[in-house]
């Protein structure tokens, strides 16, 4: 959903970057040079952590098995510990932008949600409360533009097409 | 007296714990609720918890897991967990008109409000259910076998996944039949290596080269981040302000509905009680937000109730979400066990009685809303954005490989670690290549150990 606000990307400098490893994991990018190190980081501080603290665990604890069960709780504290140094040693691969919608994008959103429902429904058929909500978002007039482009459109399918071909269209 | 002190302050204090771990687990995208709650459950039981702190902790972290879970979902786009894949469409809806703040502020005061309806009533159907507890307990394995065929068919993969069950069912048992010459026994393990199967089937896939030419990407990833919008003084916003009398309508009566449909998979209902909802409201802007609250309601009222009537009613993991999240309160061994030959059950079902269940309930319940409503109300801006330029996809990977291994050795060494990459490239590729999802790998795992035995019997 994300990718069609892509445009906007070259904006950040980019002039160190480099994006020849770049892979999709688990739904994210990585470096997968920067992904391997991370991994070999937190395997070795979470393990140490854990064997570490089950060997002085078992020493002042009597039961073996609250000993191991401790030094479970230290080396899940190890895995964060891990997590938090790739943290700071690797970057994220992402780049956020700070971004309002603008009027013309909200159009196309309304065409779309047309498409899904079939039919915007009437503002007049919702509660006050819906209305004060829409205008204290600034919404009412683009779902009451949108209502009467509707209304005045043959079918529904066909105000979709019709007001995607004219993006502005019928907005006064 | 002093005792019912000490395990209400336990309680309390592990559920204000659970509540604050997890609404900050909630925030980090793709942190899956099982590979979270689950070995982290398993832990406060192995520590020796009392059995209310154990409750509450558990409870306190789905429900403010799944408040904060919408921060990801509603100002960038991206589901929180796997419950919120079921609201992306309506919350990308909301975010591109430009009011994501509006469907955060929906979303979590459904959750809230659906969170505490939820708890006396799954209370109040495990009472009613728990006279058929004997009946089912003595044909828990055959039980389960059902359950399993019929989590496995209404799966994405159909006939697929029904007959996958059987090749699956049968690795468990031989890895079963491995460790135990060993004398190892495992039952984190294949917890751990189903919740991260994803994860590890697709660093497999990284490093196999074709595979890898699909996985590759030319530029960083382009989050767009709403920005920041407050509409209330102080700190604490009314939840009566922010969803109007419809939507508080709408997310009682779906949290009710689904406080009783406790055996079918959550994101499931989720969907379908959107599009019930969704169908009787014609007014599109009125139909995106009531949908959305509604939705996220019930990712708390089914979670509840699948975690709590199942195991109030009966001490046996019935339902995905006890299969799956929840398992380490039916099932952590040596402490909590579920006898697999007789179905006789030892755990939290035992422990603690219906007003204890209703009691602390409703503690961990307040508790994770007093946490989790005001942080994701006004800090979500800041915590989303902190999230995404601070934390990098590399240190989360590296972070659940470092809670496989840790779990993995600190279960059976070597051959813990084994188990977990074995189970978590077959449960992977499962899952991507045929629907085989992850609640039909945990009935899978409870045939292995419960069904099986009891089949070997009868052939004997």
């Amino acid at each position: 959903m994300t990718q069609e606000l892509a445009r906007p990307a070259t904006t950040p400098a980019e002039v160190t970057r480099d994006t020849n490893n770049l892979y999709e994991v688990w739904g994210d990018t990585v470096d997968s040079r920067h992904l391997v190190l991370a991994i070999l980081v937190s395997s070795v501080v979470s393990l140490g952590t854990y064997a570490l603290a089950l060997w002085i665990l078992a020493g002042i604890l009597d039961s073996a098995q609250m000993a191991k069960a401790y030094a479970m709780l230290f080396g899940i504290l190890g895995c964060l510990a891990g997590g938090t140094i790739s943290a700071l040693l690797f970057k994220p691969k992402r780049d956020v932008i700070e971004h309002a919608a603008d009027p013309a994008f909200r159009e196309q959103v309304v065409n779309d949600l047309l498409k899904e429902y079939g039919s915007l429904g009437r503002l007049e058929e919702t509660s006050p409360e819906v209305i004060a909500e829409l205008r204290d978002l600034g919404l009412y007039e683009l779902f009451r533009d949108a209502e009467l482009r509707e209304q005045t459109a043959p079918s529904a399918a066909d105000a979709g097409v019709d007001a995607s071909l004219q993006p502005s269209g019928g907005r006064s | 007296m002093e005792g019912l002190l000490y395990e209400i302050l336990m309680a309390l204090a592990l559920g204000l714990f659970g509540a604050v771990l997890f609404s900050a687990i909630g925030l980090v995208s793709g942190t899956d609720e099982t590979t979270t709650l689950a070995p982290l459950t398993m832990l406060v039981v192995m520590l020796g918890a009392p059995p209310a702190g154990i409750l509450t902790f558990f409870l306190a972290g789905a429900v403010a897991k799944h408040m904060t879970h919408a921060v990801p979902t509603a100002l960038l786009g991206i589901p929180g967990d796997t419950m919120a894949t079921a609201l992306i469409g309506d919350a990308n809806y909301l975010r591109r008109l430009g009011v994501p703040h509006v469907a955060l502020r929906k979303m979590i005061t459904g959750g809230a409000m659906a969170a505490l309806i939820a708890v006396p009533l799954s209370v109040l159907f495990a009472v009613l259910l728990a006279p058929f507890g004997d009946v089912i307990k003595q044909f828990a394995p055959w039980v389960f076998l059902c359950a399993a065929f019929a989590i496995a068919y209404f799966s994405a993969g159909r006939w697929a996944s029904v007959l996958a069950l059987l090749p699956f069912v049968l690795v468990i048992v031989a890895l079963q039949t491995l460790t135990a010459q060993y004398d190892v026994k495992l039952a984190v393990s294949y917890f751990l290596g189903i919740a991260v199967a994803p994860l590890i089937a697709s660093l497999f896939s990284l490093l196999a080269p074709v595979e890898r030419e699909k996985m590759r990407r030319d530029g960083f990833r382009v989050f767009s981040l709403a920005p920041d919008m407050k509409g209330w003084k102080g700190y604490f916003p009314n939840p009566f302000r922010v969803i109007n009398k419809r939507q508080r309508r709408m997310t009682a009566m779906a949290a009710s509905v689904t406080s009783a449909t406790f055996v079918f998979s959550p994101v499931a209902m989720t969907v379908i009680m959107g599009e019930v909802i969704g169908a009787r409201i014609k007014q599109a802007y009125e139909r995106l937000t009531t949908v959305i609250t509604a939705r996220n309601g019930v990712t708390e009222s089914t979670y509840i109730a699948e975690a709590l009537i199942p195991l109030i009613a009966f001490g046996l993991p019935l339902s995905p979400v006890a299969a799956g999240p929840a398992a380490p309160l039916f099932n952590a061994p040596p402490r909590f066990t579920v006898d697999s030959a007789t179905g006789e059950v030892n755990n939290l079902h035992n422990l603690l009685n219906y007003w204890e269940f209703f009691g602390y309930g409703m503690l961990a319940v307040v508790v994770a809303i007093l946490i989790a409503y005001p942080f994701s109300m006004s800090f979500a801006h800041r915590a989303a954005s902190f999230v995404f330029r601070k934390i990098s996809h590399e240190a989360v990977i590296s972070t659940f490989i470092g809670l496989a291994l840790v779990v993995g050795i600190w279960e059976g060494g070597l051959l813990g670690v084994l188990v977990v990459v074995t189970i978590g490239l077959l449960g992977g590729f499962l899952g991507r290549f045929l629907g085989f999802n992850i609640g039909v790998q945990f009935m899978g795992y409870y045939t292995a150990v419960l069904s099986v035995p009891a089949m070997l019997a009868l052939l004997r």
